[in-house]
């Protein structure tokens, strides 16, 4: 038992392409998270907060994203 | 002739490094906090936000262990700022740390491909790095919270304390 939850964490997991990207949200989200926990002296306004923020982020690299392909695609 | 600041001058500038309770309090905030992220905390009674950055951190730091492989993602000598990065998580890099165990190095029995293929895929132990890395700079933002909040109960405690009419308990 203990030695199947060991390595679960030994190896790296295999990702195609498409998971690779989605994992940006949990990171984008443990952000957010803990910079509005810092921030806020109410921890009930957290929650509301920390998501506007990841959402405010994740469109934001999403922008950047689509602005740096754009930049790339006009100079191929 | 400069003028040498009193000591009541000096304790009202920096109130918790005249008092040694409350120096002490302070810096087992910090260091708690670096040991296990959200344990400053809690040390100092802010329960929610504690528990709420604990599981946050922790979650965040084996997630990519997890994605990454613990050979890929702890690595101080393939990827020295990022380990310099995880070791603001304490004890959670210490206990990675040891579940990565020694890597092999390059010698006439043991290729570079081996190495690499003992260490994992690169993209996700990219991956896995970055996550690491971020919940370790996270844990400064946690660890400065948790001064900041263990400095100002003190002020409050020793103002209150301070105010209190003689005779009062």
């Amino acid at each position: 038992m203990i030695a199947t939850v060991l390595a679960l964490f030994t190896t790296g997991m295999e990702l195609s392409r498409f998971p690779r990207f989605l994992l940006m949200l949990p990171l984008c989200l443990s952000v957010a998270v803990i910079y509005k926990s810092t921030r806020m002296e109410n921890m009930r306004e957290v929650p509301t907060a920390a998501a506007i923020l990841w959402v405010t982020i994740v469109l934001g690299m999403v922008a950047v994203g689509v602005g740096l392909w754009a930049v790339f695609s006009v100079m191929a | 002739m400069v003028p040498v600041p009193s000591e009541s001058a000096e304790s009202a500038a920096h109130p918790v490094l005249a008092d040694p309770a409350s120096l002490a309090r302070v810096s087992a905030a910090g260091l708690l906090s670096w040991l296990v992220p959200g344990l400053g905390h809690l040390y100092i009674g802010d329960r929610t936000r504690g528990i709420v950055c604990m599981v946050t951190i922790v979650v965040t730091f084996w997630g990519g262990v997890a994605i990454g492989g613990v050979r890929a993602t702890v690595d101080p000598h393939e990827r020295t700022l990022w380990f310099f990065a995880q070791l603001c998580s304490g004890s959670n890099v210490g206990a990675a740390y040891l579940l990565r165990g020694d890597a092999p190095r390059a010698s006439k029995e043991i290729s570079s491909a081996q190495i690499a293929a003992w260490a994992g895929p690169w993209v996700s132990a990219d991956i896995g790095v970055h996550y690491t890395g971020v919940a370790g700079l996270l844990n400064i933002l946690v660890i400065l919270d948790a001064l900041g909040r263990a400095e100002r109960m003190s002020i409050v405690t020793r103002r209150s304390s301070r105010d209190r009419p003689k005779g009062v308990t």
